[in-house]
């Protein structure tokens, strides 16, 4: 297989339980480079954990997981370096508080990465403009607006310089005003080619800018498809079921 | 004797036992604050045995009166050929016992950390000692500011410790029992080391108070 084939992100027969409760049941997907695929389902359905096993902030029970065709470490200093690049965007944001949106997007650059704090500085400023908020690089987390908050936390993982970035329902934290401006930035993202996987319930964001949509619940893959085919017809009743309930609100 | 003339022949030796009572104060506190550190990150780290070293220290030296801790270490040590100075003794347990406290502190003001912040910094590649340096300690020492201000002064009527011990020179409270057994102080003698503890306090909690609405985080 060529290098410019090989995944970004590849999941084989990946099984999860927490105690009883089998969370992952053979789940198997693959992210090609450049891609963005959205992860869709019911509340409860292993959305959250299946992106947590990515970078192994959530251990497995069987199954495989390659990044870039690399099974992932178990633990230790290789484990940190692969997590630090793979960008990761939360639904609560989780900025570090006591430190100011400059400090949290050198922090990891110049602790993990090791480039000078001065350089790490400048492309600091330069992503908080990316994303509209260099008028608060100063400010602490707090004194930010949700939606502030969130791009800045997309920044902070951008600063990484990701070979792919993972998103878990970043806009659900948000008030609905706030939603508009974070799906911007990662419209603009997807539209320069980063290699992404979004669990979002944004329909209209998802058949924009997914490549791929997948359907889950109960911990399993029920279907994957093109964005229009899934949700102009879904196959499963499942599927069907689940979008009625969110189209209906 | 009245306090005028307590202070007109005492005057210095007072001096003498407020500096020594601050002096032990300090080195105590400084001590007790690095060890609570250590221990807070032993009782949090990924390996079991060193949590549960760092637990157990923190249910002897939080459970054991100060007291019984001096008399272990200058009347027990000494059968095991064990001997320390007097004052290493005082310091000892008025070191390890406010330790145990801050660790406590610490663990609390841990609590404070949303658990979000801690799974972005293992999302950022950060290790666990990065963590534990740039996110954790300065979260929890930034919340705590008040309840370690308590613990310092805590730590100051603990070094009255000293005064159960032939240590020289006097803190505050071994200068009232060394007055009281020359001449008749009184309560006299024991109403002016009381007043220089508490203006010692005093000061502390405001300094405490500063500090605190000046690093408190917002959240
Ligand atoms: N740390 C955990 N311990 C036990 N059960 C968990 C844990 N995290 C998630 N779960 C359970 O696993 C299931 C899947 O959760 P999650 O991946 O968060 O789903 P989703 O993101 O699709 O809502 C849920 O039933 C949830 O209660
Ligand atoms: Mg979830």
């Amino acid at each position: 297989m060529s290098q410019s084939e090989t995944p970004v992100i590849e999941l084989k027969n990946v099984n999860k339980h927490f105690g009883d409760l089998h969370v992952l049941q053979d789940v198997s997907l693959s992210v090609k480079k450049g891609e963005v695929v959205v992860i869709i389902g019911p509340s409860g359905s292993g959305k959250s954990t299946l992106c947590r096993t990515i970078n192994r902030l959530e251990t497995i029970d069987s199954g495989e997981i390659l990044i870039e065709g690399e099974p992932v470490p178990q633990e230790g200093r290789k484990l940190a370096e692969l997590r630090s690049r793979i960008g990761m965007v939360f639904q609560s944001f989780n900025l570090f508080a006591h430190m100011s949106i400059l400090d949290n997007l050198t922090l990891a650059p110049v602790d993990v990465l090791k480039i000078p704090r001065k350089e790490a500085r400048e492309e600091a400023m330069k992503l908080l403009e990316r994303v509209g908020v260099a008028d608060q690089a100063k400010k602490v987390p707090a004194q930010l607006s949700g939606g502030q908050q969130q791009r800045a936390a997309i920044a902070r993982a951008l600063a990484m310089h990701p070979k792919a970035m993972l998103f878990d329902e970043p806009t659900s934290a948000l008030d609905p005003e706030m939603i508009g401006e974070v799906l911007s930035v990662m419209t603009e993202l997807a539209s320069e080619g980063m290699t992404m996987l979004i669990v979002t319930h944004e329909m209209n964001f998802a058949r924009q800018v997914a490549d791929r949509v997948i359907f889950m619940d109960g911990g399993k893959i029920i279907e994957e498809n093109t964005p229009d085919a899934f949700f102009e017809h879904p196959a499963s009743e499942r599927a069907q079921n689940f979008l009625k309930t969110i189209r209906d609100h | 004797m009245s306090i005028q003339a307590l202070l007109t022949e005492y005057g210095d030796k007072y001096l003498q036992a407020l500096l020594t009572t601050w002096r032990l104060t300090v080195i105590s506190f400084a001590a007790a604050f690095l060890i609570g550190i250590v221990i807070t990150v032993l009782r949090v780290c990924p390996i079991r045995p060193l949590r549960m070293f760092g637990d157990f220290y923190v249910q002897i030296f939080r459970n054991i009166p100060g007291a019984a801790l001096l008399i272990l270490l200058v009347y027990a040590l000494p059968y095991l050929q064990i001997i320390f100075p007097y004052d290493a003794c005082v310091l000892i347990a008025t070191i390890l016992i406010p330790s145990a406290f801050c660790s406590e502190h610490l663990m609390s003001g841990m609590n404070t950390i949303s658990p979000g912040q801690i799974e972005a910094a293992r999302a950022l590649g950060l290790t666990f000692f990065q963590m534990i340096r740039r996110i954790i300690i300065p979260q929890a020492l930034r919340s705590t500011v008040l309840p370690m201000t308590n613990l310092l002064v805590a730590t100051m009527l603990t070094t009255s410790l000293a005064s159960q011990v032939p240590m020289r020179p006097r803190d505050l409270t071994g200068l009232v029992s060394y007055i009281n057994t020359r001449a008749a102080g009184g309560v006299a003698a024991f109403v002016i080391s009381a007043a220089l503890y508490c203006a010692t306090a005093l000061v502390i909690g405001a300094v405490g108070s500063l500090i605190d609405r000046k690093v408190r985080i917002l959240r």
